[in-house]
Protein backbone atom coordinates (compact mmCIF):
# COMPACT_ATOMS: atom_id res chain seq x y z
CA UNK A 1 0.00 0.00 0.00
CA UNK A 2 2.84 2.34 0.95
CA UNK A 3 4.91 1.34 -1.85
CA UNK A 4 1.55 1.68 -4.55
CA UNK A 5 0.80 4.96 -2.83
CA UNK A 6 4.69 6.24 -3.30
CA UNK A 7 4.83 5.32 -6.91
CA UNK A 8 1.19 6.65 -7.73
CA UNK A 9 3.11 10.39 -6.35
CA UNK A 10 6.34 10.15 -8.46
CA UNK A 11 3.58 9.31 -11.42
CA UNK A 12 1.36 12.26 -10.32
CA UNK A 13 4.38 14.36 -10.39
CA UNK A 14 5.30 13.26 -14.23
CA UNK A 15 1.66 13.46 -15.41
CA UNK A 16 1.35 17.02 -13.32
CA UNK A 17 4.73 17.92 -15.76
CA UNK A 18 3.09 16.79 -18.73
CA UNK A 19 -0.14 18.33 -18.14
CA UNK A 20 1.68 21.49 -17.69
CA UNK A 21 3.30 20.94 -21.27
CA UNK A 22 -0.20 20.37 -22.83
CA UNK A 23 -2.72 23.02 -20.77
CA UNK A 24 -0.40 25.49 -19.60
CA UNK A 25 -2.65 26.09 -16.61
CA UNK A 26 -1.85 23.92 -13.72
CA UNK A 27 -3.77 25.56 -11.19
CA UNK A 28 -7.32 25.33 -13.03
CA UNK A 29 -6.65 21.97 -14.08
CA UNK A 30 -5.84 21.02 -10.55
CA UNK A 31 -9.10 22.49 -9.35
CA UNK A 32 -11.19 20.70 -12.43
CA UNK A 33 -9.40 17.66 -11.16
CA UNK A 34 -10.69 17.98 -7.70
CA UNK A 35 -14.36 19.04 -8.75
CA UNK A 36 -14.06 16.06 -10.66
CA UNK A 37 -13.76 13.60 -8.48
CA UNK A 38 -16.04 15.33 -6.02
CA UNK A 39 -18.70 14.99 -8.63
CA UNK A 40 -17.51 11.20 -9.64
CA UNK A 41 -17.29 10.00 -6.15
CA UNK A 42 -20.85 11.92 -4.82
CA UNK A 43 -22.86 11.36 -7.85
CA UNK A 44 -23.17 7.69 -8.02
CA UNK A 45 -25.27 7.53 -4.86
CA UNK A 46 -27.78 9.26 -6.21
CA UNK A 47 -28.15 7.22 -8.77
CA UNK A 48 -28.10 4.33 -6.56
CA UNK A 49 -31.09 5.67 -4.07
CA UNK A 50 -32.88 4.77 -6.63
CA UNK A 51 -32.37 1.74 -7.53
CA UNK A 52 -34.27 -1.14 -5.29
CA UNK A 53 -30.76 -2.13 -3.42
CA UNK A 54 -30.02 1.23 -1.89
CA UNK A 55 -26.64 0.27 -1.91
CA UNK A 56 -24.50 3.08 -1.07
CA UNK A 57 -22.82 2.18 -3.80
CA UNK A 58 -19.98 4.78 -5.02
CA UNK A 59 -16.45 4.84 -6.71
CA UNK A 60 -14.05 5.10 -3.59
CA UNK A 61 -10.74 5.51 -6.01
CA UNK A 62 -9.39 6.32 -9.20
CA UNK A 63 -7.19 5.23 -11.84
CA UNK A 64 -4.85 8.56 -12.17
CA UNK A 65 -5.29 8.07 -15.81
CA UNK A 66 -8.73 7.95 -15.35
CA UNK A 67 -9.47 10.70 -13.45
CA UNK A 68 -7.36 12.85 -15.99
CA UNK A 69 -9.07 11.70 -18.64
CA UNK A 70 -12.49 12.65 -17.40
CA UNK A 71 -10.95 16.21 -16.18
CA UNK A 72 -9.66 16.50 -19.75
CA UNK A 73 -12.81 15.67 -21.47
CA UNK A 74 -15.02 18.02 -18.62
CA UNK A 75 -12.75 20.90 -19.86
CA UNK A 76 -12.98 20.49 -23.28
CA UNK A 77 -17.04 20.11 -22.74
CA UNK A 78 -16.70 23.40 -20.95
CA UNK A 79 -14.71 25.19 -23.60
CA UNK A 80 -16.83 23.72 -26.62
CA UNK A 81 -19.52 25.23 -24.87
CA UNK A 82 -17.86 28.25 -24.84
CA UNK A 83 -16.75 28.23 -28.01
CA UNK A 84 -20.00 27.47 -29.43
CA UNK A 85 -22.06 29.97 -27.05
CA UNK A 86 -19.54 32.53 -28.87
CA UNK A 87 -20.50 31.29 -32.06
CA UNK A 88 -23.77 31.40 -32.21
CA UNK A 89 -23.91 34.94 -29.94
CA UNK A 90 -21.62 35.87 -33.21
CA UNK A 91 -23.97 34.72 -35.73
CA UNK A 92 -26.92 36.69 -33.98
CA UNK A 93 -24.78 39.88 -34.11
CA UNK A 94 -23.92 39.86 -30.69
CA UNK A 95 -20.88 40.18 -28.73
CA UNK A 96 -21.96 39.09 -26.02
CA UNK A 97 -23.79 35.45 -25.26
CA UNK A 98 -27.12 34.92 -23.47
CA UNK A 99 -28.66 32.34 -22.09
CA UNK A 100 -30.46 31.01 -25.56
CA UNK A 101 -27.03 31.10 -26.76
CA UNK A 102 -25.79 28.17 -24.39
CA UNK A 103 -29.16 26.04 -24.41
CA UNK A 104 -28.84 26.10 -28.16
CA UNK A 105 -24.70 24.85 -27.27
CA UNK A 106 -26.00 22.11 -25.16
CA UNK A 107 -28.73 20.92 -27.55
CA UNK A 108 -25.97 20.36 -30.04
CA UNK A 109 -23.39 18.69 -27.47
CA UNK A 110 -26.33 16.63 -26.52
CA UNK A 111 -27.91 15.45 -29.27
CA UNK A 112 -25.40 12.65 -29.94
CA UNK A 113 -26.89 10.71 -26.92
CA UNK A 114 -30.13 12.46 -27.78
CA UNK A 115 -32.82 14.27 -25.25
CA UNK A 116 -36.73 14.53 -24.92
CA UNK A 117 -38.18 16.25 -28.21
CA UNK A 118 -35.62 16.70 -30.35
CA UNK A 119 -37.23 15.62 -33.50
CA UNK A 120 -39.80 18.29 -32.76
CA UNK A 121 -38.07 21.02 -34.88
CA UNK A 122 -40.70 23.46 -34.36
CA UNK A 123 -40.33 23.77 -30.10
CA UNK A 124 -38.76 26.98 -28.75
CA UNK A 125 -35.55 27.18 -27.56
CA UNK A 126 -36.55 27.94 -24.49
CA UNK A 127 -38.49 24.51 -23.92
CA UNK A 128 -35.84 22.49 -25.11
CA UNK A 129 -35.07 18.95 -23.39
CA UNK A 130 -31.63 19.54 -22.22
CA UNK A 131 -32.68 22.46 -20.14
CA UNK A 132 -35.47 20.22 -18.66
CA UNK A 133 -33.18 17.37 -17.96
CA UNK A 134 -30.60 19.96 -16.13
CA UNK A 135 -33.50 21.38 -14.12
CA UNK A 136 -34.27 17.68 -13.18
CA UNK A 137 -30.79 17.19 -12.24
CA UNK A 138 -30.08 19.81 -10.29
CA UNK A 139 -33.52 18.79 -8.54
CA UNK A 140 -32.61 15.27 -7.93
CA UNK A 141 -29.23 15.87 -6.99
CA UNK A 142 -28.08 17.44 -3.83
CA UNK A 143 -26.12 20.41 -3.86
CA UNK A 144 -22.71 19.40 -3.29
CA UNK A 145 -20.41 23.05 -3.20
CA UNK A 146 -16.68 22.58 -3.66
CA UNK A 147 -14.70 21.09 -0.95
CA UNK A 148 -12.49 23.98 -0.41
CA UNK A 149 -12.74 27.42 -0.30
CA UNK A 150 -10.86 28.46 -3.49
CA UNK A 151 -8.58 31.74 -3.06
CA UNK A 152 -9.11 34.47 -5.99
CA UNK A 153 -9.11 32.72 -8.72
CA UNK A 154 -6.53 34.44 -10.77
CA UNK A 155 -8.00 35.77 -13.63
CA UNK A 156 -8.63 38.97 -14.34
CA UNK A 157 -12.64 39.98 -14.18
CA UNK A 158 -11.95 43.41 -15.01
CA UNK A 159 -11.01 42.36 -18.76
CA UNK A 160 -13.77 45.23 -19.74
CA UNK A 161 -14.21 46.45 -23.56
CA UNK A 162 -13.34 50.43 -23.96
CA UNK A 163 -16.31 52.63 -23.05
CA UNK A 164 -19.35 53.29 -25.27
CA UNK A 165 -20.41 56.30 -26.24
CA UNK A 166 -23.38 56.35 -23.87
CA UNK A 167 -21.25 55.20 -21.23
CA UNK A 168 -18.86 57.84 -21.54
CA UNK A 169 -21.72 60.29 -22.02
CA UNK A 170 -20.68 61.79 -25.39
CA UNK A 171 -22.38 61.99 -28.36
CA UNK A 172 -21.58 60.29 -31.44
CA UNK A 173 -19.86 62.59 -33.89
CA UNK A 174 -21.74 61.29 -36.65
CA UNK A 175 -25.59 60.44 -37.20
CA UNK A 176 -23.98 56.87 -38.80
CA UNK A 177 -22.36 55.76 -35.83
CA UNK A 178 -24.48 54.19 -33.57
CA UNK A 179 -24.06 55.24 -29.89
CA UNK A 180 -23.50 51.55 -28.78
CA UNK A 181 -19.78 51.56 -30.20
CA UNK A 182 -16.58 51.86 -28.69
CA UNK A 183 -15.92 55.91 -27.95
CA UNK A 184 -13.18 57.23 -29.95
CA UNK A 185 -10.22 57.95 -28.11
CA UNK A 186 -9.71 61.38 -27.28
CA UNK A 187 -7.71 63.30 -30.47
CA UNK A 188 -4.97 65.43 -28.56
CA UNK A 189 -2.84 65.42 -31.83
CA UNK A 190 -5.58 67.14 -33.93
CA UNK A 191 -6.15 69.83 -30.79
CA UNK A 192 -3.09 70.87 -30.79
CA UNK A 193 -2.49 70.70 -34.85
CA UNK A 194 -5.30 73.66 -34.40
CA UNK A 195 -3.79 75.45 -31.81
CA UNK A 196 -1.13 75.69 -33.88
CA UNK A 197 -2.47 76.93 -36.75
CA UNK A 198 -4.24 79.23 -34.93
CA UNK A 199 -0.58 80.14 -33.38
CA UNK A 200 1.42 80.61 -36.63
CA UNK A 201 -0.61 81.16 -39.59
CA UNK A 202 -1.50 85.03 -38.63
CA UNK A 203 -3.96 86.78 -40.87
CA UNK A 204 -5.49 83.65 -42.39
CA UNK A 205 -8.69 83.60 -43.32
CA UNK A 206 -10.96 82.69 -39.73
CA UNK A 207 -13.07 80.25 -41.38
CA UNK A 208 -12.17 76.65 -40.89
CA UNK A 209 -12.73 75.28 -43.88
CA UNK A 210 -11.04 77.00 -46.12
CA UNK A 211 -8.56 77.91 -44.14
CA UNK A 212 -5.93 75.48 -43.64
CA UNK A 213 -5.80 74.62 -47.28
CA UNK A 214 -4.99 77.98 -48.33
CA UNK A 215 -2.70 78.82 -45.44
CA UNK A 216 -0.71 75.05 -46.42
CA UNK A 217 -0.65 76.13 -49.74
CA UNK A 218 0.53 79.37 -48.78
CA UNK A 219 3.28 77.93 -46.57
CA UNK A 220 4.27 75.65 -49.13
CA UNK A 221 4.73 78.51 -51.35
CA UNK A 222 6.59 80.29 -49.38
CA UNK A 223 8.80 77.29 -48.48
CA UNK A 224 9.18 76.41 -51.85
CA UNK A 225 10.37 80.45 -52.28
CA UNK A 226 12.72 79.88 -49.82
CA UNK A 227 14.25 76.64 -50.79
CA UNK A 228 15.08 77.87 -54.18
CA UNK A 229 16.64 81.73 -52.60
CA UNK A 230 18.56 79.79 -49.97
CA UNK A 231 19.58 77.08 -52.69
CA UNK A 232 22.74 79.11 -53.39
CA UNK A 233 23.98 79.43 -49.62
CA UNK A 234 24.94 77.16 -47.51
CA UNK A 235 23.91 73.99 -47.19
CA UNK A 236 23.19 73.36 -43.32
CA UNK A 237 21.27 76.33 -43.18
CA UNK A 238 18.89 75.43 -46.19
CA UNK A 239 18.50 72.26 -44.23
CA UNK A 240 17.36 73.91 -41.30
CA UNK A 241 15.02 75.74 -43.27
CA UNK A 242 13.49 72.58 -44.73
CA UNK A 243 13.36 70.86 -41.61
CA UNK A 244 11.65 74.38 -39.75
CA UNK A 245 9.26 74.38 -43.24
CA UNK A 246 7.60 70.84 -43.09
CA UNK A 247 7.02 71.45 -39.16
CA UNK A 248 5.32 74.09 -40.13
CA UNK A 249 3.39 73.70 -42.71
CA UNK A 250 2.75 70.12 -42.21
CA UNK A 251 0.63 70.44 -39.28
CA UNK A 252 -1.96 72.23 -41.78
CA UNK A 253 -1.40 68.96 -44.14
CA UNK A 254 -1.87 66.98 -41.14
CA UNK A 255 -5.83 68.19 -40.55
CA UNK A 256 -6.34 67.73 -43.83
CA UNK A 257 -5.04 64.44 -44.41
CA UNK A 258 -4.02 63.23 -41.12
CA UNK A 259 -0.32 62.43 -41.75
CA UNK A 260 2.12 63.03 -39.39
CA UNK A 261 5.40 64.78 -40.45
CA UNK A 262 7.30 62.91 -38.20
CA UNK A 263 8.28 60.29 -40.38
CA UNK A 264 10.19 62.01 -43.05
CA UNK A 265 14.09 61.13 -43.15
CA UNK A 266 16.43 63.30 -42.42
CA UNK A 267 18.30 61.96 -45.71
CA UNK A 268 15.24 63.12 -47.76
CA UNK A 269 14.50 66.73 -46.07
CA UNK A 270 16.26 68.12 -49.29
CA UNK A 271 14.52 66.29 -51.18
CA UNK A 272 10.63 67.14 -49.57
CA UNK A 273 12.15 70.78 -49.95
CA UNK A 274 12.35 70.14 -53.70
CA UNK A 275 8.72 68.61 -53.25
CA UNK A 276 7.37 71.37 -51.63
CA UNK A 277 7.96 74.40 -54.32
CA UNK A 278 5.97 71.93 -57.21
CA UNK A 279 3.09 73.74 -55.65
CA UNK A 280 4.66 77.21 -56.21
CA UNK A 281 4.84 75.85 -59.91
CA UNK A 282 1.48 74.67 -60.83
CA UNK A 283 -0.07 77.30 -58.27
CA UNK A 284 -1.95 78.89 -60.82
CA UNK A 285 -3.31 75.60 -62.15
CA UNK A 286 -4.41 73.73 -59.34
CA UNK A 287 -5.11 74.24 -55.44
CA UNK A 288 -4.80 70.22 -54.82
CA UNK A 289 -1.29 69.30 -55.78
CA UNK A 290 -0.39 69.64 -51.77
CA UNK A 291 -3.31 66.94 -50.71
CA UNK A 292 -2.39 64.54 -54.07
CA UNK A 293 0.80 65.02 -52.33
CA UNK A 294 0.42 64.17 -48.50
CA UNK A 295 -1.94 61.08 -49.83
CA UNK A 296 0.98 59.67 -51.38
CA UNK A 297 4.06 58.07 -49.61
CA UNK A 298 7.05 60.39 -49.67
CA UNK A 299 9.73 58.39 -51.63
CA UNK A 300 7.56 57.71 -54.48
CA UNK A 301 6.69 61.11 -54.81
CA UNK A 302 10.10 62.27 -54.30
CA UNK A 303 11.67 59.82 -56.72
CA UNK A 304 8.55 60.33 -59.24
CA UNK A 305 8.94 64.42 -58.94
CA UNK A 306 12.44 64.32 -59.84
CA UNK A 307 12.02 62.36 -62.81
CA UNK A 308 8.94 64.82 -63.97
CA UNK A 309 10.87 67.80 -63.13
CA UNK A 310 13.94 66.63 -65.26
CA UNK A 311 11.60 65.70 -67.92
CA UNK A 312 9.79 69.17 -67.43
CA UNK A 313 13.00 71.22 -67.24
CA UNK A 314 14.45 69.09 -70.56
CA UNK A 315 11.59 69.26 -72.63
CA UNK A 316 9.96 72.62 -71.46
CA UNK A 317 7.97 74.91 -73.44
CA UNK A 318 5.67 72.24 -75.79
CA UNK A 319 2.06 71.90 -73.80
CA UNK A 320 2.22 73.72 -70.62
CA UNK A 321 -1.51 71.79 -69.44
CA UNK A 322 -0.51 68.73 -70.74
CA UNK A 323 2.59 68.34 -68.48
CA UNK A 324 0.76 69.58 -65.97
CA UNK A 325 -1.68 66.52 -66.30
CA UNK A 326 1.00 64.35 -66.47
CA UNK A 327 2.39 65.69 -63.80
CA UNK A 328 -0.87 64.79 -61.48
CA UNK A 329 -1.78 61.79 -62.95
CA UNK A 330 1.60 59.98 -61.81
CA UNK A 331 0.06 59.35 -58.51
CA UNK A 332 -3.21 57.60 -60.24
CA UNK A 333 -3.91 54.81 -62.77
CA UNK A 334 -3.53 56.90 -65.86
CA UNK A 335 0.20 57.08 -67.06
CA UNK A 336 0.31 58.92 -70.14
CA UNK A 337 2.54 57.20 -73.09
CA UNK A 338 4.78 60.13 -73.65
CA UNK A 339 6.15 59.64 -70.18
CA UNK A 340 6.47 56.42 -70.80
CA UNK A 341 8.57 56.63 -73.75
CA UNK A 342 10.46 59.41 -72.19
CA UNK A 343 11.48 57.55 -69.03
CA UNK A 344 12.12 54.20 -70.71
CA UNK A 345 14.97 56.26 -72.57
CA UNK A 346 16.22 58.34 -69.48
CA UNK A 347 14.97 55.97 -66.65
CA UNK A 348 18.54 54.35 -66.83
CA UNK A 349 20.74 57.34 -66.35
CA UNK A 350 18.16 58.91 -63.60
CA UNK A 351 18.20 56.14 -61.50
CA UNK A 352 21.54 55.31 -61.86
CA UNK A 353 22.04 59.39 -60.94
CA UNK A 354 19.34 58.26 -57.74
CA UNK A 355 21.20 55.74 -56.58
CA UNK A 356 24.57 57.29 -56.81
CA UNK A 357 22.83 60.31 -55.35
CA UNK A 358 22.89 58.30 -51.91
CA UNK A 359 26.18 57.65 -51.80
CA UNK A 360 27.90 60.71 -53.04
CA UNK A 361 25.70 63.45 -51.40
CA UNK A 362 27.65 66.67 -51.96
CA UNK A 363 28.55 66.53 -55.62
CA UNK A 364 24.93 65.69 -56.30
CA UNK A 365 23.47 68.46 -53.89
CA UNK A 366 24.95 71.23 -55.91
CA UNK A 367 23.74 69.21 -58.95
CA UNK A 368 20.42 69.39 -58.18
CA UNK A 369 20.66 73.08 -56.90
CA UNK A 370 21.62 73.42 -60.73
CA UNK A 371 18.48 71.59 -61.27
CA UNK A 372 16.15 73.35 -59.73
CA UNK A 373 17.52 76.31 -60.69
CA UNK A 374 16.68 75.42 -64.27
CA UNK A 375 13.25 74.33 -63.84
CA UNK A 376 12.14 77.16 -61.96
CA UNK A 377 13.78 79.25 -64.72
CA UNK A 378 12.00 77.07 -67.71
CA UNK A 379 8.89 77.28 -65.84
CA UNK A 380 9.42 80.83 -65.81
CA UNK A 381 10.41 81.26 -69.19
CA UNK B 1 -54.32 33.68 -35.46
CA UNK B 2 -55.83 32.02 -32.29
CA UNK B 3 -52.73 29.41 -32.92
CA UNK B 4 -50.25 31.84 -32.85
CA UNK B 5 -51.36 33.29 -29.91
CA UNK B 6 -51.76 30.34 -28.05
CA UNK B 7 -48.30 29.28 -29.33
CA UNK B 8 -47.05 32.98 -27.88
CA UNK B 9 -48.16 32.42 -24.75
CA UNK B 10 -46.79 28.80 -24.76
CA UNK B 11 -43.42 30.17 -25.69
CA UNK B 12 -43.96 32.99 -23.11
CA UNK B 13 -44.53 30.43 -20.42
CA UNK B 14 -41.50 28.72 -21.36
CA UNK B 15 -39.84 31.42 -21.15
CA UNK B 16 -41.00 32.51 -18.10
CA UNK B 17 -39.75 28.75 -17.08
CA UNK B 18 -36.06 29.39 -18.19
CA UNK B 19 -35.99 32.84 -16.62
CA UNK B 20 -37.34 30.70 -13.50
CA UNK B 21 -34.81 28.37 -13.30
CA UNK B 22 -31.99 30.78 -14.22
CA UNK B 23 -33.08 32.94 -11.23
CA UNK B 24 -33.30 29.43 -8.97
CA UNK B 25 -29.54 28.82 -10.46
CA UNK B 26 -28.38 31.76 -7.84
CA UNK B 27 -29.23 29.76 -4.84
CA UNK B 28 -27.69 26.48 -6.41
CA UNK B 29 -24.49 26.52 -5.54
CA UNK B 30 -22.50 23.82 -8.54
CA UNK B 31 -19.59 21.64 -7.94
CA UNK B 32 -17.50 22.94 -9.91
CA UNK B 33 -16.35 26.65 -8.68
CA UNK B 34 -18.01 29.42 -10.71
CA UNK B 35 -14.29 31.02 -11.51
CA UNK B 36 -13.26 28.03 -12.76
CA UNK B 37 -15.74 27.61 -15.34
CA UNK B 38 -15.60 31.52 -16.18
CA UNK B 39 -11.92 30.72 -16.81
CA UNK B 40 -11.93 28.15 -18.95
CA UNK B 41 -15.06 30.01 -21.34
CA UNK B 42 -12.66 33.27 -21.56
CA UNK B 43 -10.72 30.88 -22.43
CA UNK B 44 -12.58 29.27 -25.49
CA UNK B 45 -13.49 32.97 -26.30
CA UNK B 46 -16.44 33.31 -24.39
CA UNK B 47 -17.47 36.42 -22.22
CA UNK B 48 -20.24 37.05 -20.00
CA UNK B 49 -20.55 38.95 -17.26
CA UNK B 50 -23.99 37.02 -16.03
CA UNK B 51 -23.14 34.62 -13.21
CA UNK B 52 -26.58 32.63 -13.92
CA UNK B 53 -25.50 31.48 -17.33
CA UNK B 54 -22.18 30.41 -16.09
CA UNK B 55 -23.71 29.03 -13.11
CA UNK B 56 -26.13 27.23 -16.29
CA UNK B 57 -22.81 26.00 -17.76
CA UNK B 58 -21.13 24.91 -14.81
CA UNK B 59 -24.17 22.74 -14.26
CA UNK B 60 -24.51 21.40 -17.45
CA UNK B 61 -20.86 20.26 -16.81
CA UNK B 62 -21.43 18.69 -13.77
CA UNK B 63 -24.22 16.70 -15.01
CA UNK B 64 -22.49 15.54 -18.22
CA UNK B 65 -19.48 14.46 -16.06
CA UNK B 66 -22.12 12.78 -13.72
CA UNK B 67 -23.93 11.05 -16.25
CA UNK B 68 -20.30 9.85 -17.39
CA UNK B 69 -19.11 8.46 -14.34
CA UNK B 70 -22.74 7.15 -13.49
CA UNK B 71 -22.83 5.19 -16.42
CA UNK B 72 -19.19 3.91 -16.08
CA UNK B 73 -19.77 2.42 -12.62
CA UNK B 74 -22.55 0.80 -14.03
CA UNK B 75 -20.06 -0.75 -16.99
CA UNK B 76 -17.63 -1.44 -13.27
CA UNK B 77 -20.15 -3.46 -11.87
CA UNK B 78 -21.88 -4.75 -14.36
CA UNK B 79 -17.92 -6.57 -15.37
CA UNK B 80 -17.50 -9.69 -13.12
CA UNK B 81 -15.62 -9.02 -9.87
CA UNK B 82 -11.90 -10.55 -10.00
CA UNK B 83 -11.31 -13.46 -7.46
CA UNK B 84 -10.40 -11.90 -4.13
CA UNK B 85 -8.39 -14.49 -1.82
CA UNK B 86 -8.98 -11.87 0.30
CA UNK B 87 -12.21 -12.35 1.63
CA UNK B 88 -12.34 -8.65 3.47
CA UNK B 89 -11.55 -6.99 0.51
CA UNK B 90 -14.54 -9.09 -1.63
CA UNK B 91 -16.43 -7.75 1.53
CA UNK B 92 -15.40 -3.95 1.23
CA UNK B 93 -15.88 -4.42 -2.89
CA UNK B 94 -14.49 -1.13 -3.16
CA UNK B 95 -14.78 0.24 -7.40
CA UNK B 96 -12.22 2.04 -8.55
CA UNK B 97 -13.12 4.06 -11.71
CA UNK B 98 -10.96 2.91 -14.31
CA UNK B 99 -9.71 3.53 -18.27
CA UNK B 100 -11.39 0.89 -19.79
CA UNK B 101 -15.07 1.62 -18.37
CA UNK B 102 -14.27 5.55 -18.41
CA UNK B 103 -13.41 4.62 -22.24
CA UNK B 104 -16.83 2.90 -22.72
CA UNK B 105 -18.95 5.10 -21.07
CA UNK B 106 -17.73 8.17 -22.46
CA UNK B 107 -17.66 6.02 -26.23
CA UNK B 108 -21.51 6.50 -25.72
CA UNK B 109 -21.35 10.34 -25.32
CA UNK B 110 -19.05 10.75 -28.15
CA UNK B 111 -15.71 10.91 -26.56
CA UNK B 112 -13.49 8.06 -28.39
CA UNK B 113 -10.72 7.46 -25.59
CA UNK B 114 -8.81 4.57 -26.05
CA UNK B 115 -7.22 2.56 -23.00
CA UNK B 116 -3.49 2.68 -23.78
CA UNK B 117 -2.82 -0.87 -23.16
CA UNK B 118 0.38 -1.37 -21.46
CA UNK B 119 0.18 2.25 -19.74
CA UNK B 120 1.36 1.59 -16.08
CA UNK B 121 -1.26 3.50 -14.33
CA UNK B 122 -1.18 3.05 -10.23
CA UNK B 123 -4.66 1.39 -9.77
CA UNK B 124 -5.10 2.89 -6.49
CA UNK B 125 -4.89 6.62 -5.91
CA UNK B 126 -7.05 7.59 -4.08
CA UNK B 127 -7.23 4.93 -2.01
CA UNK B 128 -6.41 7.23 0.84
CA UNK B 129 -8.54 10.36 0.81
CA UNK B 130 -5.85 12.82 2.07
CA UNK B 131 -3.67 11.80 -0.95
CA UNK B 132 -6.19 11.95 -3.27
CA UNK B 133 -7.50 15.23 -3.69
CA UNK B 134 -4.51 17.54 -3.25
Amino acid sequence: MNNGAGEGGSQRRELHGKSKLFLGNDFAYAIAKMAVAQICESAEVNVYQESQTREGVRFSSFQESALETLTDVAIRYIQSIGMSAHLYANIAGRREGNSLDIVQTLEDLGSGLGFAGVSDTGRCLADSGVVKDIIRYTGEAEEMPFVYSLPRFPINKEKRPSPSFSEVGAESPDEHIPVWLPAFPETKLCNRSEETIVGTVEGGPPSKENGPSLSSLQHSFNGGRLEVLNSPKDDRKSKEEVEGNPFLTAPLRFVEKELSPVFHPLELSNEVARTSHVPDKHLSNDHHIPVLEASAPWDEINKRNMIVESEDGEKKGGARPQQTLVRFKIGTLKRPSCFAINRSVQEHGWFQEGEDKWEKKSEIKEKRERIDLGIVESDVN
Amino acid sequence: MNHGQQSGEAKHEDDAALTEFLASLMEYTPTIPDDLVEHYLAKSGFQCPDVRLIRLVSVATQKFVADVASDALQHCKARPAPVMKDKKQQKEKRLVLTMEDLSKALREYGVNVKHPEYFADSPSTGMDPATRDE
